[in-house]
């Protein structure tokens, strides 16, 4: 497992940035996708520690990616949040996931809530620096 | 008219059919007496005949050629005066008939007999006749026809003239025409009923079959309306048993027409394919209809329909049945959906870039691209906070399109109280302490920690409230209370030291679109959406929402629900 690892899955690619911004500012390392298949793809190869996974996608819906998730042994101990604009699934799939974020999503806020899931900062007393690209 | 007896040959053999009714009873008779006379004269004939061949009686060759002169007179001659009764003038054969038997009477005996003897009385005859054939004056000019021939005959043989008998036979005139007047008249009157007889049964003949026609003309309106009609109609007696039902509902039923009479609404959802909740529905609303009630819309195969009931009545407001109408809702269903996929798309699409636009104003305030002045950190901060009200805006207006089209789910779970408030103060702390604003939450002693509710919509309600309470506050402050109401409900108020809302505005606040003032409007921003949205929701929840107000003393907001809420429900 790669620890700190961040994959952000979320078709739209400036709320992907805005996502990848705030993840990275959290202390991980990030990888976007912008399509199911990529990211299914993505994690056949590697175990990320944290997926912020949107449920509208390209190809391969959201929740099919979860249920993978869910049901490889490999992807255990990766944490999920999920984003989504639609309150009513969000509300479905709360028991199913780590965090369930409801779009709008601000950046301060996805900051802050995965930093928290951050292993490297829970383990470790240092902080890294969220460092502008 | 009323006559209808079928004629005899003996009456088609006397009557003549004149329009007159008078003259047609008077020629009738003249053939009668025309028929006796004939009938009779050939009688006489035969057994005079016969019985001077027998030699019973003997006659000289005068009065041989007397009686034959006579009988062959009268049969040549009632024959003559029968063609002209019948083809020319009843009148005119009175008067031929009744010289005929003038000329005739003085061979009818001897002129003696005549005169002062036996056949004295055959003056009498043409008297009568002619009262009855020419009319009762008639009787007194054939008197003195009779008087005169009398006299002549009397003179002829060097009698003196039959005075008695004269005055006698002007009696026996007399009499003749005052009953040939009273009949006459008696007549006239009885013509006179029955032309007015006639008259009142011709004149309700024609009301009548105007009537009908009418009837027929309305009966085959309603029945073209019925047939012509593309919503499916259907009429149960107070039995329950269908009486009317029109083309249209056998084709969206798809059943055919004669199995939708004389059968129950019960057997007919049977035999189709409406689901067994609605069946339920559909059976409740037909038996207990009302005017305001919403139509029931139900999926029928692959097709949607609706159906609407109404109490059939009298015009005394007695019920005597039910009609149902269904209509094809199936392409208006399918626009509706389209149009709900529309709007949540769009919705979905316009969020999606303001969140983008949110997060790199976030980020550059948060200097993640290099440090910014405090100018720009403000600048960056009011474009974040246009962002979220555009974002408010698109979810109120999604919001309000699932709650027109019936869309809006509530989902009922339990959740923790505190959590409510907590989001709330999370929300709304930072606004308030801006504007000064004490915000002041509360939950009371006696309300469980854990309640059953749709939380994300519970938060809704109550951020708008909230929201709304300190965006309208200048000075005070804001008071939210969570609180048991009794075993069954629950609730909480949202009080401020605003400017509170006219009793004009508490009538409408609710209603969509609709806010204050439009100085409000364009102080506050907003579209009028939230309030209705927050009573919809509320109802959705099987709750209420109060407002008490007072110009110049604040605003409470007291909402409610039950501790039991249906587990899901879609308005």
């Amino acid at each position: 497992m790669n620890e700190s690892l961040a994959l952000i899955v979320e078709d739209d690619a400036d709320l992907n940035e805005v996502f990848r911004q705030a993840l990275a500012a959290a202390g991980f390392a990030t990888e976007s996708v912008y399509d199911g298949r990529t990211a299914l793809e993505f994690l056949e190869k590697i175990a990320p520690s944290i997926v912020i996974l949107d449920l509208h996608l390209p190809f391969v819906s959201g929740e099919t990616i979860l249920k993978k998730i869910h049901s490889t042994p490999s992807l255990e101990n990766v944490r999920v949040v999920i984003t989504t604009a639609d309150a009513a699934a969000a509300e479905f799939l709360r028991d199913q996931a780590d965090l369930v974020l409801v779009k709008p999503i601000s950046y301060i806020q996805l900051r802050d809530l995965t930093k928290r899931l951050n292993p490297v900062l829970q383990t470790d007393k240092f902080k890294t620096t969220p460092r502008a690209e | 008219m009323l006559s209808s007896n079928k004629p005899t040959t003996i009456s088609r053999f006397l009557d003549v059919p004149v329009s007159d009714p008078e003259d047609a009873r008077r020629r009738r008779l003249l053939n009668v007496i025309l028929a006796g006379a004939f009938v009779s004269s050939v009688a006489v004939l035969l057994t005079s005949i016969v019985f001077t061949g027998l030699g019973w009686i003997t006659l000289t060759r005068q009065e041989g050629i007397i009686l034959i002169g006579s009988a062959a007179a009268v049969i040549v001659g009632s024959s003559i005066i029968y063609i002209v009764n019948r083809r020319v003038s009843g009148t005119l054969a009175s008067g031929l008939f009744l010289s005929l038997l003038m000329l005739v009477l003085p061979f009818a005996d001897t002129t003696h007999e005549l005169v002062n003897g036996r056949s004295l009385f055959l003056f009498v005859i043409p008297i009568f006749i002619s009262a009855a054939l020419l009319g009762s004056a008639a009787s007194f000019i054939f008197y003195l026809l009779s008087a005169a021939e009398m006299t002549i005959l009397a003179l002829i043989i060097g009698e003196p003239p039959n005075t008695i008998a004269i005055v006698t036979i002007f009696i026996l005139a007399l009499l003749s025409w005052l009953s040939a007047r009273s009949l006459e008249q008696a007549l006239r009157e009885l013509r006179t009923i029955n032309i007015d007889l006639d008259r009142r049964v011709e004149d309700r003949t024609r009301e009548l079959s105007e009537a009908l026609a009418r009837e027929l003309i309305e009966a085959g309106k309603n029945q073209a309306i019925l047939e012509g009609i593309a919503d499916g109609v259907i009429v149960f007696d107070t039995q329950g048993k269908s009486i009317v039902a029109n083309p249209s509902l056998s084709r969206l039923l798809e059943i055919p027409a004669p199995d939708l009479l004389g059968t129950t609404l019960e057997n007919i959802l049977q035999v189709g394919k409406a689901a067994p909740q609605d069946r339920g529905t559909i059976l409740g609303m037909l038996h207990q209809p009302q005017k305001d009630m919403p139509s029931v819309r139900f999926r029928w195969g692959d097709r949607t329909l609706l159906v609407n009931a109404a109490l059939v009545k009298t015009d005394l407001g007695d019920a005597i049945g039910t009609v149902a109408v269904f209509r094809d809702f199936t392409r208006e269903a399918e626009v509706e959906q389209m149009k709900n996929t529309f709007v949540a798309m769009v919705s979905h699409e316009l969020r999606t870039p303001l969140n983008a636009i949110l997060g790199f104003a976030e980020m550059i305030r948060e200097a993640v691209y290099g440090p910014i002045t405090a100018r720009q950190a403000g600048v960056m901060e009011r474009i974040e906070n246009s962002s979220r009200r555009l974002l408010s805006l698109v979810s109120d207006l999604l919001d309000q399109a699932q709650i027109e089209a019936g869309r809006m789910k509530i989902h009922i779970a339990e959740f923790q109280v505190s959590d409510l408030m907590d989001s709330l103060r999370v929300a709304l702390d930072k606004q308030a302490a801006e504007k000064g604003l004490t915000l002041t939450t509360k939950i009371e002693p006696g309300m469980p920690s854990v309640a059953l509710g749709d939380f994300n919509r519970l938060q809704q309600i109550l951020l708008n409230l909230g929201g709304n309470a300190v965006k309208f506050t200048e000075s005070g402050g804001v008071t939210v209370r969570i609180y048991r109401v009794d075993e069954r409900y629950w609730g909480f108020d949202v009080t401020d030291t605003g400017p509170g809302i006219s009793a004009e505005a508490r009538g409408y606040i609710f209603e969509s679109f609709r806010q204050v003032e439009d100085v409000v409007i364009r102080e506050h921003g907003g579209i009028g959406l939230g309030l209705a949205i927050v009573k919809s929701l509320v109802e959705l929840m099987g709750g209420q929402i109060l407002l008490a107000s007072e110009v110049g003393k604040g605003a409470t907001f007291t909402v409610t629900f039950p501790f039991e809420p249906s587990k899901e429900k879609t308005k």
